[in-house]
């Protein structure tokens, strides 16, 4: 189990609501979804690579066959699937210092739902209805949302740059070459492996070693 | 709001840095309980001695005591003392680990790993932590004294643990701490040069004068500064989550104590100078420059960046200052009063109008430690404009030490005798030197970190960008090979209770049920 | 409510497992160890899933009881494999890419989920997965909408384009031109497959 992939942090949160509270909570998506001030502190925080809130009806949990039993449930459910950058605990305290009135917005209709401030009441909630990632993969464990972002414009940038100087003289070259560097100063930081997310995550992560090595072992034995 | 914090419970180290009250000098001691009834009879014979947050004048010595003594416990310590196990069980988890299982998380690697701290700290055998201040040396060592005596008169109960790496490699039993002096008088200088400890947190009720708000508080959503939150530095009080910090019980045993960081913090001289000469050669600006680049203050009287962004600036703002000086000691009111008002800024401003770090770079330490509402890049998009800030401040105490034995090489025994408090170690202390000083998402910087404190190890990568303006025709400037100019020479986690709380541990009375 | 946006992809699927056991270990259980047995970042099958920008499989148990005397007891009757993943582009090719490229283990962790017997192929597989798919109804893409292989190459480029910057702060014009031109041919900007980073990779290895 892990809910870490590098820089990343899965997170898989469902909570129940009354059915047809459930649909209130859909329009105040679909408010979010064609309103986008709603999402400017989402945006703003720059923490998420993808999150998504998904409402189960309650009875719309998936039923393949007869011999499956009925789901037959009072609730419908909320599962809120976050892929962000920072540890947990980092992740809460940012969102809900930043944008407690976006928090209560999206979870507005959950049962029993704290709101986001105080701060241990919504920590209890979170962690209570978090449900843990058996595999979790995330396919660049190195960037963060940010640099993924920044990635991208500063490839179009120094492409373009490229395309476009072939022809100048040495001087104009390097008034241009100081412009693009001005111009993508913020898109130079560092890369490279995230900080230690928890010393439980370091714990984990040592144990792996062990487990790879007295395997090791045991293979040259039996070798 | 919260009521008026009864001064008289709370150790003075929580709400005086004694550096900036005219106490230059200190000595730091651990101590290790041996027994636990001689050790609660000696903090019983200790407790006159403590000093509190009483209300001292701002200025002048008058109505101060020679000499502060403060007291701190480490969650071993506590043990020790015999706190009942339901009281041990409801401190955080940060504080029961200490410091050194943190390792990972503050970036204490390599030459900061703790097997090279000093012996003091190896093992688990810090059990406390005693501070003594003084207005002189020799009064620091007369309240030593008198501390000490106390300690032989424990029956063994307590001893003073020894290992503290001295100026040649001897081991002392203490450490002692120093401000910088030049020309005889103590400066807030450190050994790299910069000016220190500007801009400490102002919190409601920490007694200090409300003229000292301006930059040191929080940012409300209409721009005004407001104090932060009492529960952001002392628990059993409302923090700005609108609740009580998490605290051990029972109440008495947490109200008006708090936590504190103690770290040694060992500054590599030569190492710095070596770099900052051989950088500068390079650098469009001088070496103060550089230097203040760096870190986001100029070196020689700690003006920001925000306010002098150049030497010609720099020139220009020195000039003004000694023509206001001038007249205002000439007895000219009007220009006193705008000197003052320039000095505010030295405390009271944002990076509002500087968002691409064209004058105080993103990266500078100052901005690193103290972000000054510029996480919120778009306006209004968090609740207030210093939302992601206000939950990480440190309330900054400590001293230099080490560097009085002629030129100061990286061997050579300086530093500074970094020590931080605050509600929370983990959200605050730990965050800002996980996040923010080792690391830079949060300012879009990658994987960059803090050119000062930074756990850097001379890689081109290990990096400090100056940004350039966007408007302007230069490039940024890139400070790449960083060396660990800090390392970690030893540390822990301290809990500080009140004075009632300091009664009852002595009694034995602390009772959670 | 959308399971876009942009052409970033939101998928969020239910597969019930069926009820049942294999000697002391239920259906649920032994798709859960067989989940954890996966090989984690380069290693791990959505690595091979072209256009897999994340993904996790968990296995839910069963709803939460949010306590008190005013809260409904719920309780489900099937465990499901909850599958999510956000990637770029449609959903068909994207689950036939999953087939294709990850047959084994797709074949070994849905073995017991319900009514799988029947998928043959990778039409039956897409047919199945939208069986058990979910309407996604908010849907926030923090980050870009691009095909992976280019988030990859620009974030490897943005890594070599940094350490160049640094390695040539001091160059004359004539010198940072040639390394410049060398510099670019080396990374060759056209080309998404090859001078980039891998999907999971977890180290760096530095240009200078």
């Amino acid at each position: 189990m892990s809910n870490v992939a590098g820089k990343a942090y899965g997170m898989n949160v469902i909570t129940p609501l009354r059915w047809w509270t459930a649909v209130w909570q859909k329009i105040a998506f679909s408010v979010a979804e064609h309103f986008p001030v709603k999402l400017k502190g989402l945006i703003t925080l720059s923490l998420i690579h993808y999150a998504r809130w998904t409402i189960i009806s309650r009875n719309s949990f998936p039923r393949l066959e007869k011999s499956q039993p009925k789901e037959t449930l009072n609730y419908s459910y909320m599962l809120f699937e976050s892929n962000f950058n920072g540890s947990w605990d980092q992740y809460i305290d940012s969102f809900s210092f930043a944008i407690p009135t976006g928090l209560d917005f999206f979870w507005a209709w959950n049962i029993k739902y704290p709101k986001s401030i105080p701060l241990h009441d919504f920590y209890h909630y979170i962690r209570f209805n978090q449900v843990e990632c058996d595999h979790y993969y995330n396919a660049y464990p190195l960037a963060s949302a940010n640099d993924v972002k920044s990635a991208r414009s500063l490839f179009h940038n120094l492409t373009q740059f490229n395309a476009e100087t072939h022809d100048l003289s040495d001087e104009d070259f390097a008034v241009a070459w100081k412009k693009l560097l001005v111009s993508n100063q913020h898109a130079l930081g560092s890369m490279g492996e995230g900080p230690a997310m928890s010393t439980s995550r370091e714990l984990v992560l040592d144990h792996r070693c062990t487990n790879h090595k007295i395997s090791q072992q045991r293979q040259q034995q039996e070798a | 709001m919260n009521r008026p914090l009864d001064l008289y419970d709370i150790q003075g180290n929580i709400c005086k840095g004694y550096g900036r009250f005219g106490f230059p000098k200190a000595r730091y001691f651990f101590l290790e309980f041996h027994d636990s009834g001689f050790a609660r009879e000696f903090i019983g014979k200790l407790l006159p001695l403590i000093t509190t947050a009483e209300t001292w004048p701002a200025e002048g010595l008058a109505g101060k005591p020679r000499s502060t003594t403060n007291i701190a416990f480490t969650y071993e310590g506590l043990k020790a003392l015999g706190l009942p196990q339901r009281s041990l069980d409801g401190f955080p988890q940060e504080f029961k680990m200490g410091m050194k299982p943190r390792a990972a998380i503050l970036g204490d690697d390599g030459p900061s790993a703790p097997e090279h701290w000093d012996p003091v700290w190896q093992g688990d055998r810090v059990h406390a932590w005693v501070s003594v201040n003084g207005q002189a040396k020799e009064f620091v060592e007369q309240r030593f004294s008198e501390v000490e005596s106390l300690i032989n008169q424990s029956h063994g109960g307590v001893s003073i643990r020894p290992g503290h790496r001295g100026p040649d490699g001897n081991l002392l039993a203490w450490q002692d701490a120093s401000a910088v002096y030049e020309n005889g008088k103590p400066t807030p200088k450190e050994h790299f040069g910069y000016t220190d400890g500007i801009g400490n947190p102002y919190f409601e009720g920490c007694g200090n004068n409300p003229q000292r708000l301006a930059g040191r508080g929080k940012l409300t959503k209409e721009g005004k500064w407001a104090p932060l939150a009492t529960g952001e530095f002392i628990l059993g009080h409302v923090d700005e989550a609108k609740e009580y910090p998490l605290a051990p019980e029972p109440h008495l045993l947490a109200r008006n104590g708090t936590y504190m960081v103690y770290r040694k913090l060992h500054e590599n001289v030569q190492s710095f100078n070596d770099y900052i000469d051989n950088l500068a050669r390079d650098f469009d600006g001088s070496r103060d420059m550089l230097m203040a680049k760096l870190s986001g203050r100029w070196p020689d009287n700690g003006a920001p960046l925000t306010l002098a962004a150049n030497d010609a600036e720099k020139a220009e703002l020195d000039a003004r200052m000694g023509q206001l000086k001038a007249k205002a000691d000439d007895g000219d009111a009007c220009a006193a009063g705008q000197l003052q008002a320039l000095q505010a800024r030295w405390i009271d401003f944002t990076y509002e109008q500087d968002k691409d770090g064209a004058r105080c770079p993103v990266g500078a330490h100052i901005r690193r430690a103290n972000t000054r509402a510029s996480l919120e890049t778009t306006k209004e998009a968090f609740n207030s404009p210093s939302a992601l800030d206000d939950r990480r401040r440190l309330l900054r105490r400590g001293l230099p030490y080490g560097g009085e034995h002629g030129a100061a090489t990286d061997e050579s025994e300086q530093g500074i005798i970094f020590m931080c408090l605050g509600a929370s170690l983990e959200r605050q202390f730990e965050f800002v030197q996980q996040q923010w000083m080792n690391y830079s998402n949060d300012f879009k910087l990658g994987n960059d970190r803090d050119a000062l404190i930074g756990a850097n190890n001379g890689q081109l990568t290990d990096k400090h960008i100056v940004q350039a303006d966007p408007q302007g025709d230069k490039a940024p400037f890139f400070c790449t090979h960083l060396p660990r100019l800090v390392e970690t020479r030893g540390g822990d986690y301290f809990f500080i209770p009140s004075i009632t709380a300091l009664d009852m541990m002595a009694q034995g009375i602390v009772d959670p049920t | 409510m959308s399971n876009r946006s942009g052409k970033a992809y939101a998928l969020t699927t239910l597969c019930p497992i069926r009820n049942g056991h294999e000697g002391n270990m239920s259906f649920d259980k032994i798709t859960r160890h067989r989940i954890q047995l996966l090989e984690e970042d380069s290693g791990s099958p959505f690595a091979r899933i072209p256009n897999t920008y994340f993904a996790r499989l968990f296995i839910l148990n069963d709803v939460f009881f949010e306590q008190g005397n005013d809260v409904h007891h719920d309780h489900l009757k099937s465990k499901y494999l909850v599958f999510t993943s956000n990637f770029h582009g449609d959903l068909k090719p994207y689950l036939k890419g999953m087939w294709d490229n990850a047959n084994d283990t797709v074949r070994s962790i849905w073995e017991h989920a319900v009514a799988f017997d029947k998928v043959r192929n990778s039409d039956d597989f897409i047919a199945y997965i939208r069986k058990c798919q979910l309407t996604t109804s908010l849907f926030f893409n923090g980050s870009t909408d691009d095909e992976l292989r280019f988030q990859l190459k620009s974030l490897y480029i943005k890594q070599a384009f940094s350490e160049f910057v640094l390695a040539h702060q001091n160059k004359s014009t004539s010198e940072l031109r040639t390394a410049f031109n060398e510099f670019m041919q080396q990374m060759q900007s056209d080309n998404l497959n090859d001078v980039s980073w891998i999907p999971g990779q977890t180290r760096l290895s530095h240009l200078y």
